[in-house]
C-alpha cells in the first residue's frame, strides 16, 4: 500500500505540474499582454505593470517564470478577475464549493440508480429487463444534457411545479458562507429559518443533480451489467453455486461484492465526463458554480479567469479520480501491486 | 432465482417511491411554505448596476436600483408625471427673473443607518450643498473620487448653469444661477439629483475611503442596502425612521437575472415576484396568477453612428443606411407591434413633436444610389454594437442586429455584430468611442423635450461621450441653447423644430421606435412600481 | 450478377468484411445504420434539397408553428422560427453543420491520432512513458472545457469550434492506436515478418493495421457521437457556430427566448441532436457486438 500511495503522489505531482505548466502557457497563447493576462491587471499603470513584472520575474527565463508563477498560486494568488478586478482566489472560492456540491450529489445518484440496474440488467440478460435498461441507457446518454435540462424545468418546475428552476436557495434566506457547501453551512448557521433553508436548497438540489446524473448513471448501468455479467461466468461462482449455494446468496454474498469493485474502478475516469455535464448544467439552472462562472469568463474574454477556472476545476477532477483509486485499491488488493496504466 | 429478483425489484421501488414522496413533501409549494415569502419582495432585474449613486451614470439598470429605492430628490414628480411636487424640500420659490431658486427643507429626515455607518443627525443644508458641490467643483475631492464623471450633470451643462450654491440657514438652501433655464427644476426632479450625506462622506474621508460613497450607499430613501454580491443578487430591507410612508415589506432582493428566458422561467416556476423586460407576454396573459404592467415611456430607441470614423463621418452613408433599413420589419419581429415607428427622436406625446418631419422610406434603390453617390458602390465592412441587455427602448437588439444584418446585406454593406461584452463594460467602450454604428437608446429623465436633444446629441454631451454618435453641430447646440431661455411652449416649440430638421437632415442616428416599458408581476404583488421617466419605486408597494 | 461457382470453395472473407455480416444481424443495428445514412445523404445534399433558404426571412410567417398544428401552414412544414425562417430548411442544412461537420472532424483527428499513436508504439522509454502520462493527463480533463478553453485563445466560431474538438479527440485516437498496436506487435505473426526482414513501417502497413482498423472505427463512432454533442453543447453556450447559422445547437439557443410561446423552435433541433447521436451510437454499438462475436466464433 505505502509503494501505492507513493505512485500515486508522484503521479498527482506529476499531474499538478502539467496542468501549472498548461495554465501558464496559456497566458502567452491568449491575445493581448503576457504579464496583464497572468495577472488581471487591466487598469494598471505601466509602474504598476512594472512592479508586477517583477514579482513574475519578468526578466528571467521561461522557467524562472513559471516558478514564480507557481510561486504565486501556491500563495493563493491567482491574479485579479479582468472584468470585475476582485480576485481570482476568491470568486474561486465561492463558486467551487456549489459544484463539489452538484457533483458529488449527481455521482451518488448515478451510482445508486446505475449500478443496481445494471446489476438487474446482467442477472436477467437477454431478457425483456435488459433489453429495456440498455435501450433506456442508449437514450439516456445520447440526449444533449442541456436540451435536457430545459425540458425538466418546464415540466418539474413550470408545469407541476415542484421543484425550483434556478439557483442554489431561494435568495429569501441569508446563510452565512463557512464552508461553502451550502447544505453544510445551513446546518452550522443558527438562523431562525435553518429547517426551512435546508428543505429550499435540497429542492434548489433535485433537478440539477438529476440531470447532470442521467448520462452518467446510464454508463453505469452498462459499466454494472458487464461487471457482473463477468463476476457470473467466473469459476468461482460456478464453485459456490455447486457447493451449493442458492442463487440469492451467491449474488449477494459474492457477485454484488466483486462486481462492485469493478465498477468503482471506472468511477474517476467517469468523474470528468460527469463534471463537464455539470458545466452546462450549471448554466442552464443558473447554479452559482464554477462551470457557470468559467463560462461567463470567457463571454467577458476574462483570460485570467479562465486559467484560474481550468486549473482549479482539472485538479478538482483529478483528486476525484485518485480518491477512487484509493478506494479501488482499498477494495481490491491485487491493484495495489499494479502499474498505473495496465 | 425468479423469487429474489422480484423481491430485489421489489426494494427497488420502494426505495423509488419513498425518495419520491420524501423529495414531494416539500416538493409541491416549496416557496410558499416559507413564512419569510410573504414579507419579501424578489424583483427579476435584467442587469448589474454600475454602482449605488445615480449621480455618477446614465444607465437604467443603476438607476432602478438606486434612485427610488436609496434616495430622495429635493423635489419629486406626482404621480401624474407632469407636475412636481414636495420631497425632502418642502416647499421652493422661484425669483420671478427665474435666476434663483430657493429650496426650505423638511426637518425630519433621517439618513440611513447601516453596519458600516450611523448617522448622528438629520438632513440639513450642508447635505445638500456637498451633494451638488462635488459634481460643480473639479478640485472636490468627491468629484476626483469618481473620477470627474457625472455623465447626466454634464450633458445638461449644469455647472454652466449655476452660479453657486447658497447657505441661508440650517434648511434654507439656495440655487443662483448664471442665466434663466426653463429646465432647472425639471433636471432638480430627475433621477440623478439625489442627496447624499455630508456627515458620511466626511467619515470616510478620514479613511480615505471616498470612493466607498458611490459603492456601499447611504441616503434618506425608503430602503437601505443590507448586502450585495456583485453580479448576483442585492438586499435591501427598509429603512425604520424614513420620513415618508413606511414599506410593509421586510425585504426587498433584486435577483439579477441577464438572461431574459430565465426570467421569465424564474416568473413561471414562482420564484420572482416580479421580472423587468419580460418576453413572451402571450404566455404570461395565459397565467391566471400573473398581470403583466406597461407604462408608455418617454424614450427613443436608435441606431446610431460613430460620426467620428469614416464611412459614417459622411452624412450621405447615414442617410443611405436609413433608406436600406426596413423599419417596419423590426417594429414587427422586435417589438411585437407594441411601440411606435420613431421619426424623430421625440416621442408623439411631448408638445415638441412635429409631424412634419417623416421617417425615411424604406427603399434598396434610393439607398445603393446614395451609396453609389458618396462612392460605395460596392458596399462596405462595419461594426454594429448590438446592446447586450433589454431596455424598454430595444427589447432584443440582438435580433434588431441580425434584421439590420440581412438589410445591409441587400447594399453590399457586411455587418459584424457585436455583443458579447458586459453591460457596463459596453457602456465604457462605447464611451470611448470604439464603436463604429451603435443600437441603443435613451429614456427621459423627465418630461421637457430638451432632455431628448441635450444628452443625446449635444457637443458638451460629446465630450463625456455619452452623446454615442459624437456628432457636435454648432447651430444645433445654439438653438438648443435659446431654447432653453424662455419658457414660452410655442416659441420653444419653434426652436425645437429647427433642430429636428438639422437632425433629419444630417442623421447622426436613425430614430426606430418610441415604446413602452413592460414588467410582469404576480397577482398577490400589489402597487405602482413603474414611472414614465427613468426608472422603478417600490416604496408603495406591498404583498398579501 | 454473381459469379459462378464451378468448385465448391471456402470462402474467407476479409475481417471488416466478416464484420459486416455479423453487424448486419441485429435489426435494431440495422434501423440505426439506415438512419446513419439518410444522414449522410443529407449533409450532403442538404443545400440542393431544403425546400427555403435557411437564412431567409419570412417576415409575414413569424413564429408560425408545424403544419399538423391548427395555425399551421403546409408550405411551411416544421414551423418557422422568430425570423420567419424556415425550420424544416434550417434543421436540414444544420444535419451538414452538425452532423456533417462532426464526421470531417473524427476523421481528421483520426488521421492524425492513428499516425502519431503509431510513432509512439515504435518508442520506448522515458519518452514513451512521458507521453502515456501526459495523454492520461488530458483525457482527465474533460473534453468540453478543453475545447473551451481553446476557443477562449482562438476566439468563438464555428471553424475554431472544430478545430478544438479535432484536438480534444486526438488523444483517445493516440491511446487506442498505441495500445493496439503494441498489442498487435508482441503477436507470432508480427514476429514471423519480422524475421523475413521486414521494416517496421511495413509490417505496420500490411500486418497491423488491417487488423486493427475495426477497433478505431468503432473508436470513430464514439468519438463522433461525442463530438456532436460538443458542437452542439458550444453552439448552445454560443462559443460555436455564430447566428445566421442553423447549427443545432446555436438554434437551439435563438430558439430558446421563444420556448414558452413557439416550443417547437427548441423541441425540433433538440429532437434533431438526439436522433443523430442515437444514430450514430446505435451503429457504433452494432459495431462493438459484431467485434465481439467475431472474436467468439
Amino acid at each position: 500500500m505505502l509503494i501505492f500511495s507513493l505512485r500515486r503522489l508522484n503521479l498527482f505531482l506529476f499531474t499538478i505540474i502539467l496542468l501549472t505548466l498548461l495554465s501558464f502557457s496559456l497566458s502567452f497563447l491568449f491575445p493581448g499582454n503576457q504579464l496583464v493576462n497572468i495577472s488581471g491587471q487591466v487598469n494598471a499603470t505601466d509602474e504598476q505593470l512594472a512592479i508586477i513584472g517583477e514579482s513574475y520575474n519578468q526578466g528571467g527565463s521561461l522557467i524562472s517564470q513559471y516558478f514564480a508563477y507557481l510561486s504565486h498560486i501556491l500563495s493563493g494568488d491567482m491574479g485579479l478577475s479582468m472584468s470585475s478586478q476582485t480576485p481570482i482566489f476568491n470568486e474561486i472560492l465561492i463558486h467551487l464549493p456549489a459544484t463539489i456540491e452538484l457533483t458529488l450529489v449527481a455521482l451518488i445518484i448515478a451510482m445508486a440508480f446505475g449500478i443496481p440496474l445494471g446489476f438487474i440488467a446482467a442477472i436477467k440478460h437477454r431478457s425483456k429487463v435488459d433489453d429495456t435498461v440498455l435501450t433506456i441507457s442508449m437514450l439516456g446518454y445520447s440526449i444533449p444534457v442541456f436540451w435536457l435540462g430545459l425540458l425538466v424545468i418546464l415540466i418539474f418546475s413550470i408545469q407541476l411545479g415542484w421543484f425550483p428552476s434556478s439557483g442554489q436557495i431561494s435568495l429569501l434566506f441569508e446563510i452565512e458562507h463557512v464552508t461553502g457547501l451550502l447544505l453544510i453551512d445551513i446546518m452550522l448557521s443558527d438562523d431562525p429559518f435553518k429547517w426551512q433553508a435546508f428543505q429550499n436548497a435540497l429542492a434548489h438540489l433535485v433537478l440539477p443533480a438529476v440531470v447532470v446524473a442521467l448520462a452518467p448513471a446510464t454508463i453505469f448501468i452498462r459499466l454494472a451489467r458487464t461487471a457482473m455479467m463477468q463476476v457470473l461466468e467466473s469459476h468461482y461462482i460456478k464453485a459456490a453455486s455447486a457447493k451449493g449455494l442458492s442463487f440469492r446468496q451467491i449474488i449477494y454474498r459474492h457477485a454484488i461484492r466483486n462486481a462492485m469493485v469493478n465498477v468503482i474502478r471506472d468511477v474517476g475516469l467517469q468523474f470528468a465526463n460527469l463534471v463537464t455535464l455539470a458545466m452546462v448544467t450549471e448554466v442552464i439552472f443558473s447554479w452559482p458554480g464554477i462551470g457557470r462562472w468559467l463560462i461567463e469568463s470567457i463571454y467577458q474574454r476574462d483570460f485570467t479567469a479562465i486559467q484560474g477556472g481550468l486549473l482549479v476545476l482539472s485538479s478538482y477532477i483529478f483528486i476525484v479520480h485518485i480518491l477512487t483509486d484509493f478506494i479501488y485499491a482499498g477494495l481490491n488488493p491485487i491493484a495495489r501491486g499494479k502499474k498505473y496504466g495496465s | 432465482m425468479g423469487v429474489f429478483l422480484s423481491i430485489q425489484e421489489q426494494t427497488t421501488v420502494r426505495t423509488l417511491f419513498a425518495l419520491l414522496s420524501f423529495l414531494s413533501l416539500y416538493g409541491c409549494g416549496y416557496d410558499e411554505n416559507i413564512s419569510l415569502n410573504n414579507k419579501s419582495i424578489v424583483y427579476c432585474s435584467e442587469g448589474v448596476p454600475e454602482g449605488f449613486n445615480p449621480q455618477t451614470v446614465t444607465s437604467g439598470v443603476t438607476i432602478d436600483v438606486t434612485s427610488n429605492q436609496l434616495y430622495n430628490r429635493l423635489i419629486t414628480y406626482d404621480k401624474d408625471e407632469t407636475t412636481i411636487i414636495p420631497a425632502l424640500a418642502k416647499s421652493w420659490h422661484v425669483t420671478k427673473d427665474g435666476k434663483k431658486v430657493t429650496f426650505y427643507l423638511r426637518r425630519d429626515v433621517n439618513f440611513h443607518q447601516t453596519n458600516y455607518f450611523t448617522p448622528t443627525r438629520t438632513l440639513n443644508s450642508d447635505d445638500v450643498i456637498f451633494s451638488f458641490e462635488r459634481i460643480l467643483n473639479s478640485e472636490h475631492p468627491y468629484y476626483i473620487s469618481a473620477g470627474g464623471k457625472f455623465p447626466f450633470f454634464q450633458s445638461v451643462e449644469f455647472g454652466k448653469l449655476i452660479n453657486n450654491i447658497e447657505r441661508i440657514n440650517d434648511y434654507t438652501v439656495r440655487f443662483n444661477l448664471n442665466q434663466a433655464d426653463s429646465t432647472i427644476l425639471a433636471n432638480l426632479a430627475s433621477d440623478f439629483a439625489i442627496i447624499l450625506s455630508k456627515e458620511y462622506a466626511d467619515t470616510l474621508a478620514q479613511y480615505n475611503f471616498h470612493t466607498n460613497i458611490d459603492s456601499s450607499p447611504i441616503g434618506t430613501g425608503p430602503f437601505k442596502l443590507k448586502s450585495y454580491r456583485a453580479g448576483s443578487y442585492i438586499k435591501y430591507v427598509p429603512h425604520e425612521s424614513y420620513w415618508g410612508n413606511k414599506s410593509t415589506i421586510e425585504q426587498l432582493i433584486f435577483d439579477i437575472t441577464p438572461n431574459s428566458y430565465t426570467r421569465l422561467t424564474k416568473l413561471l416556476a414562482k420564484e420572482c415576484d416580479i421580472i423587468s423586460y419580460p418576453i413572451a407576454h402571450e404566455k404570461i396573459d395565459q397565467r391566471p396568477d400573473l398581470t403583466l404592467d406597461e407604462k408608455t415611456s418617454f424614450n427613443i430607441g436608435y441606431l446610431g453612428f460613430n460620426t467620428q470614423k469614416p464611412p459614417f463621418n459622411n452624412k450621405v452613408v447615414r442617410k443611405a443606411i436609413a433608406h436600406a433599413i426596413n423599419k417596419q420589419a423590426i417594429l414587427e419581429t422586435v417589438y411585437f407591434s407594441q411601440a411606435e415607428n420613431a421619426s424623430t427622436i421625440i416621442p408623439k406625446t411631448s408638445w415638441a413633436y412635429d409631424s412634419t418631419i417623416q421617417t425615411p422610406e424604406y427603399s434598396i434603390e434610393q439607398a445603393k444610389k446614395l451609396l453609389a453617390q458618396a462612392g460605395f458602390e460596392g458596399g462596405f465592412e462595419m461594426d454594429l454594437w448590438a446592446m447586450p441587455v433589454q431596455r424598454p427602448y430595444n427589447p432584443d437588439a440582438r435580433t434588431m442586429a441580425k434584421l439590420i444584418q440581412a438589410d445591409l446585406a441587400k447594399v453590399n454593406i457586411k455587418v459584424n455584430i457585436i455583443r458579447d461584452y458586459e453591460w457596463s463594460k459596453f457602456l465604457g467602450l462605447l464611451a470611448e468611442g470604439r464603436h463604429q454604428s451603435v443600437l441603443l437608446g435613451w429614456s427621459a429623465d423627465h418630461p421637457d423635450p430638451d432632455n431628448f436633444f441635450t444628452p443625446l446629441l449635444s457637443c458638451a454631451s460629446a465630450l463625456t461621450g455619452n452623446n454615442r454618435t459624437f456628432w457636435c453641430n454648432g447651430e444645433f447646440d445654439n438653438i438648443l441653447a435659446n431654447a432653453l431661455l424662455i419658457n414660452d411652449i410655442a416659441q420653444r416649440k419653434r426652436y425645437y423644430k429647427e433642430a429636428l430638421s438639422i437632425l433629419a437632415d444630417e442623421m447622426p442616428l436613425i430614430p426606430i421606435a418610441h415604446s413602452k416599458r413592460y414588467q410582469a408581476r404576480k397577482k398577490i404583488v400589489k402597487g405602482e412600481i413603474l414611472n414614465a421617466f427613468g426608472g422603478i419605486d417600490f416604496t408603495n408597494v406591498s404583498k398579501n | 450478377m454473381g459469379r459462378e461457382k464451378t468448385y465448391q470453395e471456402e470462402e474467407f472473407p476479409t475481417p471488416l468484411l466478416q464484420l459486416w455480416y455479423n453487424f448486419k444481424q441485429t435489426p435494431v443495428v440495422m434501423i440505426g445504420f439506415g438512419c446513419y445514412l439518410f444522414l449522410i445523404i443529407l449533409a450532403i445534399f442538404a443545400p440542393i434539397i431544403t425546400p427555403y433558404s435557411s437564412i431567409e426571412n419570412h417576415l409575414d410567417h413569424l413564429l408560425l408553428p408545424p403544419s399538423w398544428h391548427e395555425n399551421g401552414d403546409v408550405s411551411f412544414l416544421l414551423g418557422t422560427d422568430n425570423l420567419g425562417r424556415d425550420m424544416l430548411s434550417r434543421l436540414m442544412h444544420g444535419a451538414s453543420l452538425t452532423f456533417g461537420l462532426s464526421f470531417i472532424v473524427v476523421l481528421i483527428s483520426l488521421a492524425i491520432g492513428v499516425i502519431i499513436g503509431s510513432i509512439s508504439a515504435l518508442t520506448k522509454g522515458v519518452k514513451s512513458s512521458f507521453l502515456n502520462h501526459f495523454l492520461d493527463v488530458i483525457l482527465s480533463i474533460p473534453s468540453l472545457l478543453l475545447a473551451i478553453v481553446i476557443v477562449a485563445i482562438l476566439g468563438p466560431g464555428l471553424s475554431n469550434t472544430l478545430w478544438a474538438i479535432v484536438m480534444v479527440l486526438i488523444p483517445q485516437f493516440i491511446h487506442i492506436t498505441r495500445n493496439a498496436v503494441k498489442e498487435e506487435f508482441s503477436k507470432d505473426y508480427v514476429l514471423a515478418s519480422r524475421l523475413d526482414g521486414a521494416s517496421s513501417i511495413r509490417i505496420l502497413h500490411y500486418s497491423i493495421f488491417p487488423n486493427i482498423i475495426e477497433k478505431l472505427i468503432s473508436q470513430a463512432t464514439l468519438a463522433q457521437s461525442a463530438a456532436i454533442l460538443d458542437i452542439a453543447t458550444l453552439g448552445f453556450l454560443g462559443l460555436g457556430a455564430q447566428i445566421p447559422m442553423s447549427e443545432w445547437g446555436a438554434m437551439l439557443a435563438n430558439g430558446i427566448e421563444y420556448f414558452y410561446i413557439a416550443p417547437w423552435t427548441v423541441y425540433l433541433p433538440g429532437l434533431a441532436i438526439l436522433f443523430a447521436v442515437v444514430a450514430t451510437n446505435l451503429v457504433g454499438e452494432g459495431m462493438r457486438h459484431a467485434l465481439k462475436q467475431r472474436k467468439e466464433s
